[in-house]
């Protein structure tokens, strides 16, 4: 008897199972985040010494650096688009704009980070800098694993390796960074904001 | 990859992915103003944010004509992730809460 290897894409629930399986695992990193984002919100005005939230946070920069974020989705989207429509060339110049912008933001929560450790704020300092640091730093190193992703995804694209009937990665890559842009939009308004 | 599977959603425009970034940048600036207005801080901008999170889960991440178990999923997580809040909060800082 010959068995049939499963597919992996084959459709039980009538949607991608690689699709199913990256929303699935979206909805666990939302819980993720939830934990982080309590314990900071718990734990935030609690520090016995300074320094304090709202004497230390740059707000100003935050919030350009927010923009950076939000465009790198409009790029990110831009991108999958392009594709969608066969356009090989203006998805490759898309990601690589997504990259770019991702860089940038990177690039502003390190100068955001030294600063604060100009002003003794650290992971050990207080209660306030372990919990900002920690959620803010793990935001961070989604940020850079999305942009080490998009590299690969733009690598492929450049050869090519993606067409208008075959661009599955291409949109779970977008899944991934607009939900990490997502997950900055909460922190932005519970960290910065209030 | 392999083939997609033949089972694509509708898709929004590309005046629709530009409406909601200027959506999203309206409503940050609309934030940072009200921080230097003299009212409540929490109800005006954890509704913000949820429009502005619901904005790029609906369009930029296709929920809003996906496949509804995408929708589901997601939205099973994020409960998850509230009640996880909202316990904790109510466990160690009820204060926040207003709650005696």
């Amino acid at each position: 008897m010959i068995q049939e290897t499963a597919s992996v894409e084959r459709p039980s629930m009538g949607v991608d199972n690689r699709k199913l399986g990256v929303w699935v695992w979206l909805g666990s990193e939302a819980v993720f985040f939830s934990a982080l984002i309590v314990v900071y919100i718990v734990m935030r005005n609690q520090s016995v010494t300074g320094p304090y939230p709202r004497e230390t946070l740059n707000v100003t920069l935050t919030a350009v650096n927010t923009f950076i974020l939000i465009c790198s989705s409009l790029t990110m989207v831009t991108a999958l688009s392009a594709i969608q429509s066969g356009n090989q060339k203006g998805l490759w110049r898309w990601l690589v704009a997504t990259m770019l912008l991702g860089l940038a933001f990177l690039g502003g929560q390190a100068f955001e980070f030294t600063s604060l450790a100009n002003q003794g704020l650290s992971l050990s300092s207080n209660l306030f800098g372990g919990t900002f640091f920690t959620l803010t730093g793990f935001h961070g190193a989604h940020v850079l694993i999305g942009v080490i992703w998009i590299g690969f995804v733009v690598a492929r694209a450049r050869r090519g390796g993606y067409t208008q009937s075959s661009h599955l990665m291409v949109e779970l890559t977008g899944l991934y960074w607009h939900f990490v842009d997502l997950v900055w939009i909460i922190i932005f308004t519970l960290v910065y904001l209030i | 990859m392999s083939e997609d599977s033949k089972i694509e959603p509708k898709k929004s425009s590309r005046g629709t992915y530009i409406a909601v970034f200027i959506a999203l940048a309206v409503l940050t600036g609309i934030e940072i103003t009200v921080t230097h207005l003299p009212i409540p801080r929490i109800p005006v901008l954890i509704p913000l944010a949820i429009i502005k999170a619901g904005l790029v889960a609906l369009f930029y991440m296709h929920l809003r004509f996906d496949k509804k178990v995408f929708s589901v999923v997601f939205v099973m997580g994020i409960l998850m992730g509230l009640g996880l809040i909202f316990s904790l909060i109510l466990l160690f800082a009820p204060t926040l809460l207003d709650i005696k």
